[in-house]
């Protein structure tokens, strides 16, 4: 017993040692390598730091959803990729994900999944053939997606409304 | 190449491999510490916590993933303590990706499992058993047999063959026998013998255990993980130790059970060749010091500092991804 105290304290110790040392070799990348997956504050930090020339952002941008994203992550290894995050201004969930990849890439977990999907048609998108999916997101919220290829990229925009905001988002996009 | 590694990464099996050897790292460094913290010297109590590594490397990942689906999501991955994609995605030089050194770990650890460990197995299943003819029953009236009556276990059956050679082996099954030949009889005293069996008699009680069954079939199906390569070779050793304490225990005579390794000792290893011998002969040199040391100890118990233990694992490993 006497020795009980010293030694728990000591085994404490040891994993208080592990959990800095785990952090610290989770940073370790971010400082070897610039292009691992991570936040940026702004889409210009991600063109400057990344080197990505072209970021498709939308310039038509509904009244109700707030600018600038709340949340950006973006990647060059293994591939490209830039994930933008919108709410909208009632509400604190994200509503607008759009997401900007190779098209060799796998489309991010961060782009909300459809609980039930409704209708999938070809949707012709400023000479591009898009792909619009309309269904039910997880929350039974109605929600709708647009996917079409833009040059190396694949382009996936998703918003958690009936598909009408999300074609003017679209079509907002290219120019 | 890059690509279709890190496809297999994502993949629920990549995922499964990756976070089971990233776990049982974690836990083997956090049992070593609370074992050497807490001065943990009974084998049966640090078999337990050897255990629990096995048990964690198998099963922690789709615990985790029942408990929060959204654990594996990118922005999990961002905030958590240590995400295993920023290492695996790295590439040395630009050109090799670490995921790939990696792959060619997994790679040789299953290769040594299948020709150390698996090999062996199928070699001894299919060959034929010992012949009726070389092995006669030894009579529970025997003197051998006789003085083993104190073992607190059904009683196995005993084979002895004429043989120059030291022999002696245990099977399992429906009737556990011990083999043993007339060589091993003119080497050991009644007691020396007696201490030798009664450790195979102790391996035939213990084999009868779910736990061991449940452990050794995990071990199996986590024939990639290097950790848990090494961590169930510990669990052998001390799975000896215990068999040791229970021997001398019953027989009330360390010495004998000591000579009795010791004689086998320079006859199986008169000189040590191969790494593998070294080890072997190392772990060996340690179960005569132990016994000799009369610090066998095979007390339970420690229930407290092993499930603080298992939770503090388990609190971490949640967060690695």
């Amino acid at each position: 017993m006497k020795k009980y105290v010293p030694n728990s304290l000591f085994f404490t110790a040891a994993v208080i040692a592990l959990i800095v040392l785990l952090r610290f070799l989770n940073w370790l990348p971010l400082s070897l390598e610039q292009g691992i997956a991570r936040k940026y504050s702004s889409i210009e930090e991600v063109k400057a730091k990344l080197n990505i020339k072209k970021i498709y952002a939308p310039s038509y941008f509904p009244e109700n959803f707030a600018w600038p994203p709340y949340e950006i992550i973006a990647q060059t290894k293994p591939f490209t990729s830039v994930t933008m995050k919108f709410r909208r201004t009632d509400r604190m969930s994200s509503t607008l994900v759009i997401c900007q990849s190779d098209t060799a890439a796998p489309l991010t977990d961060s782009f909300p999944r459809m609980a039930q999907l409704k209708e999938s048609i070809t949707y012709p998108l400023k000479g591009r053939q898009a792909l619009l999916d309309v269904g039910i997101c997880r929350d039974k919220e109605p929600c709708s997606s647009m996917t079409w290829l833009e040059g190396r990229y694949r382009i996936a925009v998703a918003v958690e409304s009936p598909p009408f905001e999300l074609i003017k988002i679209s079509e907002s996009m290219l120019h | 190449m890059t690509a279709t590694i890190y496809s297999f990464f994502r993949l629920p099996a990549g995922i499964y491999i990756t976070q089971s050897c990233f776990h049982s790292l974690i836990a083997v460094l956090i049992v070593n510490r609370a074992i050497s913290s807490w001065d943990i010297n009974s084998p049966l109590v640090r078999q337990r916590f050897r255990i629990v590594i096995i048990f964690i490397s198998m099963l922690s990942c789709p615990l985790y993933q029942l408990i929060n689906p959204e654990r594996g999501s990118v922005n999990f991955r961002l905030d958590t303590l240590f995400d295993s994609s920023r290492w695996l995605n790295l590439e040395l030089w630009d050109k090799l990706p670490l995921s790939l050194v990696f792959i060619a770990l997994l790679l040789t650890t299953s290769l040594i499992f299948l020709f150390q460990e698996m090999v062996p197995i199928i070699r001894h299943t299919t060959e034929s058993g010992p012949s009726p003819l070389d092995w006669q029953r030894l009579e529970d009236q025997s003197e051998i047999v006789r003085g083993l009556e104190h073992m607190p276990a059904e009683r196995a059956v005993f084979y002895i063959t004429t043989s120059d050679d030291q022999i002696l082996f245990t099977r399992t099954g429906k009737e556990p026998s011990i083999y043993f030949s007339t060589g091993l009889i003119e080497e050991l005293t009644t007691e020396e013998l007696q201490g030798a069996l009664s450790h195979e008699i102790a391996h035939i009680i213990r084999n009868k255990r779910p736990l061991l069954i449940i452990v050794f079939f995990f071990r199996m199906m986590l024939f990639f993980n290097p950790v848990v390569l090494l961590e169930f070779r510990r669990i052998v050793h001390d799975e000896e130790k215990i068999c040791d304490d229970m021997a001398v225990e019953s027989t009330k005579n360390p010495q004998a059970l000591a000579e009795s390794l010791k004689k086998l000792y320079h006859k199986t290893y008169p000189e040590k060749t191969s790494l593998e011998q070294h080890g072997h002969a190392s772990h060996l040199e340690d179960r005569i010091k132990r016994i000799e040391n009369n610090s066998a100890q095979n007390n339970g118990g420690q229930w407290g500092k092993f499930i603080f233990t298992v939770i503090v694992i388990a609190a971490i490993n949640y967060f690695i991804v």
